[in-house]
């Protein structure tokens, strides 16, 4: 397993830039999430790595050498496809030793690691078969088991779980998770999904319009997100997003009911922000300063998600309880005070992240 | 219009009628009138026909040489159209499916032979392989081979290849169109896998794209294979079956005996012969292709 390092990647078709000079360390054994909305980048940047695309400019290194020019055969490394791109006349076997094959391994040994590979996926049975007699799930493991047997130095995945059902998707994301720790394989993992960015990254780059927005360690970036996108991108339901102006007790919501802040956290009165509150920090409280409408009630089970109209905004309650509550119903909330966040309107950027 | 489909669902037949009807008088009937034909002696002008058994049967396969000539001269010109214009197809399909500067261009002008009349052609390719005022003749003699321009068509040995080459020029386009529709079919994240695998241009085109355009291949062959039985105008055109019956085929000779000797009889019992190697050839893959359609 090697480190990757990405320098000022940059990527355009045409007069069209598509990537914006990234820069980006992937430690050794590390396994990293790319993570945005379509469009942002995150697949263009896995296959530059990967050496499908060409680098209009920049750097990509895998160990200590620079793989621009290196022919994706050369990178050592493997990637698992969306659509999972196993051969279809071969079985499971032939598509796992072909990579081996090409390279002129032994006979023995190239069955001795397929049948390594098979044993840590589950797959001896399904040897013989061919894909189009696999489950989704199945051929998501043969795709895995393809890579594994190369023993690359870098894992990359794009997007392998978008063809699967929700439940299938929720078990793969755990087994794909557990499996590369196991093996200790630096990975790169593209997917659009916060969900999947967030449970099972050691470290999530997040992506935007072809420039990162923001990189670390998923519950740093859920605690602390440096802007408006990210605080919006990551975290299911999404993070509350409110236009505010500061007067002198604190901030006027949306609806006109007033937010105090303590004295030293106050933005100079006047100014007009974003205040970020995350679901599951907002309460039902007789009391409370936000004054909101239900417009919908939606419950999980184990929880109630509450859709609200605040002054015109909308907004998301996230109950660990459930609640006796229906549309119009007239409710007042609070913020539980741990943690807010106050962005700039206008650039987007956190001015504060109030922790209390 | 929607009740028109509906209607189509409830009453096939309704719509199957008129194209089964015509294909009934032009197609169905002329095989049954030849077959009958040609168990007869019939010289096209007289009120009677009489029934002469197999006699018709036994002459062409027994005294006819010229019969065996045009049935060996079929065998290579079908083998022949199953190799060469499904390869230089497959070969332009590739290319031409390439992200190239005027690729669909290209592809109109090479497909555009396809809708020229092969009589046409024929004409055309006579016209260029004249060993005095033809465009090959021309050429040899400004490349400094005036002495050694070949009768292209004048030779008994080489005139039925000249003949196949002016073929290949107009089969060609109609292969490559069926191979770039198969090449769509091929999936692109495949040949990434197998890019990834280590597997160069050679090894991703026989482990990826072959296997893809599978069908495709399986189809260009047959089609090929029919239209090349059934080889008649193009050799009619340019040289009638000669010099000395040396390109003479077997559905140019079924017409040369009925409608220039006008022994329909003979003509009708080559044409029989014809019916039933395509028929031989042909039901294996009709039964294969509806194995699959059902499959599907």
């Amino acid at each position: 397993m090697s480190h990757v390092e990405i320098r000022d990647l940059r990527k355009t078709y045409g007069a069209i830039d598509v990537v914006h000079g990234i820069d980006v360390d992937i430690d050794q054994g590390e396994f990293v999430v790319l993570v945005g909305p379509s469009g942002c980048g995150k697949s263009t940047l896995l296959r530059m790595v990967a050496g499908l695309e060409e680098v209009s400019s920049g750097a990509i290194s895998i160990g200590a050498r620079v793989v621009n020019e290196v022919a994706p055969k050369d990178r050592d490394i493997a990637m698992v496809f969306q659509n999972y791109a196993l051969y279809p006349q071969m079985t499971v076997a032939q598509n796992m030793s072909f990579a081996l094959e090409l390279a002129g391994q032994g006979k023995a040994e190239i069955a001795e690691k397929v049948s390594r590979a098979a044993e840590i996926l589950g797959l001896g049975p399904l040897l013989e078969r061919k894909p189009a007699a696999l489950s989704g799930g199945q051929r998501q493991r043969v795709a895995m088991g393809r890579a594994i047997v190369r023993d690359p130095q870098v894992f990359l995945f794009d997007e392998p779980l978008s063809n699967l059902d929700a439940k299938l998707r929720v078990q793969m994301r755990a087994e794909i998770k557990a499996l590369c720790s196991r093996l200790g394989t630096t990975t790169i993992y593209v997917t659009h999904d916060q969900v999947e960015a967030m449970t099972m990254a050691d470290k999530i780059v997040v992506l935007n319009g072809g420039r990162i927005e923001q990189v670390g360690r998923p519950l740093d970036l859920y605690d602390n997100p440096r802007n408006v996108f990210v605080a919006g991108f990551l975290g299911s339901p999404a993070m509350n997003l409110w236009p505010v102006e500061a007067v002198p007790e604190g901030l006027r919501l949306p609806g006109g009911g007033i937010l105090p802040l303590p004295a030293d956290r106050r933005p100079p009165i006047g100014t007009k922000l974003t205040l970020g509150i995350r679901p599951e920090l907002l309460a039902p409280d007789p009391n409370g300063p936000i004054r909101a409408t239900v417009t919908l009630v939606e419950p999980t089970g184990s929880e109630t998600i509450i859709a609200v109209d605040i002054g015109g905004e909308q907004g998301t309650v996230l109950l660990k309880d459930r609640l006796d509550m229906a549309a119009g119903h007239e409710i007042r909330l609070s913020p539980v005070l741990d943690r807010l966040h106050l962005f700039d309107t206008q650039s987007g950027e956190v001015l504060s992240t109030y922790v209390e | 219009m929607k009740n028109l489909f509906r209607k189509m669902e409830d009453e096939p037949w309704l719509f199957l009628a008129p194209a089964l009807l015509i294909y009934a008088i032009f197609a169905i009937w002329p095989m049954i009138d030849v077959t009958m034909m040609s168990f007869q002696r019939w010289n096209g002008l007289d009120p009677e026909r009489v029934f002469v058994g197999l006699s018709n049967y036994r002459y062409v396969l027994t005294q006819d040489a010229v019969f065996w000539t045009a049935f060996v001269n079929t065998v290579i010109w079908t083998l022949l159209s199953l190799v060469c214009p499904p390869l230089i197809g497959l070969l332009l399909a590739l290319g031409l499916n390439q992200p190239l500067v005027g690729r669909s261009a290209l592809r109109a002008i090479y497909y555009l032979p396809v809708i020229i009349a092969p009589i046409a052609v024929a004409t055309m390719w006579r016209w260029m392989y004249d060993p005095f005022f033809g465009l090959f003749a021309q050429m040899l003699t400004n490349w400094g081979f005036g002495t050694s321009i070949p009768d292209f068509l004048g030779n008994r040995e080489t005139a039925l290849y000249w003949v196949f080459v002016a073929y290949v020029w107009q089969q060609v386009g109609f292969s490559m169109v069926l191979f770039l529709a198969g090449l769509q079919n091929v999936d692109r994240s495949l040949v990434e896998a197998a890019q990834i695998d280590g597997a160069g241009r050679w090894k991703t085109f026989r482990y990826v794209t072959m296997p893809a355009i599978m069908p495709t291949i399986t189809i260009v062959l047959v089609l090929s294979l029919i239209q090349s039985i059934k080889a008649f105008d193009i050799v009619y055109g340019l040289t009638g079956g000669g010099p000395s019956q040396s390109t003479q085929m077997l559905a140019l000779w079924a017409f040369t005996q009925s409608m220039q000797i006008f022994d329909f009889g003979r003509g009708g019992a080559i044409s029989v012969i014809l019916l039933l190697i395509t028929v031989v050839i042909v039901i294996p893959y009709l039964r294969w292709s509806m194995k699959n359609e059902g499959r599907s």
